[in-house]
């Protein structure tokens, strides 16, 4: 039994993993500058991306159809009617604070929007967009 | 060894209506498009599982919990004894099918739930995951409550797949059910139905 208390620590400390917008932020900047060595994170490219219309999904064709164009207040989603909190940190203190969480949801937005997984770049600028939103 | 009847209408139909609605939910849990459908689905889930507690009290003989929940023991001897003595011991469920059956209820209950309190927004962050965790372990019993009932049709010499579509079995004439209880199917479907409507509001 007492061999299990680190493995069950360890588990909770995969699962339940905090960090600051900063730090994860930091970790797909690392990841894009693999690809390109001069990468810097664009709070303009990202919000292009976050308004840009991509045409894959008839009910969400952009990140606003459910966030709205204004990231600092909450939106809804355009499916089920149910409230969403605002993505950016400023307005709403638990975004990008759980790097699996964000991970997830890039995952699924991204496939849903875009049609195509986002690139760690789009991650990082996209990031760099909302917490530039105040 | 005659052919009987074995599974009733409501388990036929409950088993058939679980494997679609479970592979409707998995399916569509990834998306926001299919949100909805996965909420109903879920709530299918979960009302099939609801009807199937209760026809394991008042069912027909082998669709009662008390006709196949054995005790660990049982499970080892019947399987050690697969390919060895092939001859079922009943024609109903056989001690590890029963729990599997009882995993599969446990387990579509308390995604099903688990996933409500999530689209309330009742529960935290933690409780999607245990939703999500749920799930899978779910499909992994799938896998091997099916792969199960590959190799008890070959060890019984018996397409135990079919016999869940017919409800006939080979067994004894005192082992058949008398009646396949019909009328009990529209109450499956609405409790299905109403279940999916509520937990999706």
């Amino acid at each position: 039994m007492k061999a299990l208390i680190p493995v069950l620590i360890g588990l909770f400390a995969v699962t339940a993993q905090a960090a600051t917008p900063n730090e994860i932020l930091a970790g797909y900047r690392a990841e894009a500058a693999k690809l390109n060595p001069r990468y810097q994170p664009s709070a303009e490219l990202g919000a292009h991306l976050f308004a840009r219309g991509f045409g894959v999904s008839a009910r969400m064709p952009a990140c606003t159809s459910c966030h709205t164009e204004d990231p600092t207040r909450g939106g809804s989603h355009v499916v089920t009617g149910k409230a969403i909190q605002p993505l950016a940190p400023r307005a709403n203190p638990e975004r990008f604070s759980d790097p699996a969480k964000v991970e997830k949801w890039f995952r699924r937005n991204c496939g849903e929007v875009l049609g195509r997984p986002c690139s760690a770049a789009e991650k990082a600028d996209f990031i760099t967009f909302l917490m530039r939103e105040r | 060894m005659n052919r009987i009847l074995v599974w009733d209408w409501p388990v036929r139909i409950g088993h058939w209506l679980l494997v679609g609605a479970f592979a409707l939910a998995w399916l569509t849990g990834d998306s926001e498009t299919w949100r909805l459908v996965h909420v109903w689905a879920g709530g299918g889930v979960v009302g099939v599982v609801l009807f199937r507690l209760l026809w394991g009290l008042v069912g027909t003989r082998h669709a009662r919990f008390a006709s196949f929940v054995r005790g660990p023991g049982a499970v080892k001897a019947y399987l050690l004894g697969l390919f060895t003595h092939p001859r079922a011991e009943t024609p109903g469920h056989n001690p590890a099918g029963g729990w599997a059956i009882v995993a599969l209820l446990s387990l579509g209950l308390l995604t099903g739930v688990s996933g409500w309190l999530t689209y309330q927004e009742i529960g935290g962050e933690w409780l999607e995951e245990a939703h999500e965790a749920l799930a899978s372990t779910m499909l992994t019993v799938v896998f091997v409550h099916v792969i199960g009932v590959l190799i008890g049709s070959l060890a019984h010499g018996e397409n135990l797949v079919r016999a869940m579509f017919t409800g006939i079995k080979r067994g004894d004439a005192d082992a058949a059910i008398v009646n396949a209880r019909p009328f009990a199917v529209p109450l499956l479907l609405a409790c299905a139905v109403t279940c999916a409507w509520w937990l999706a509001r």
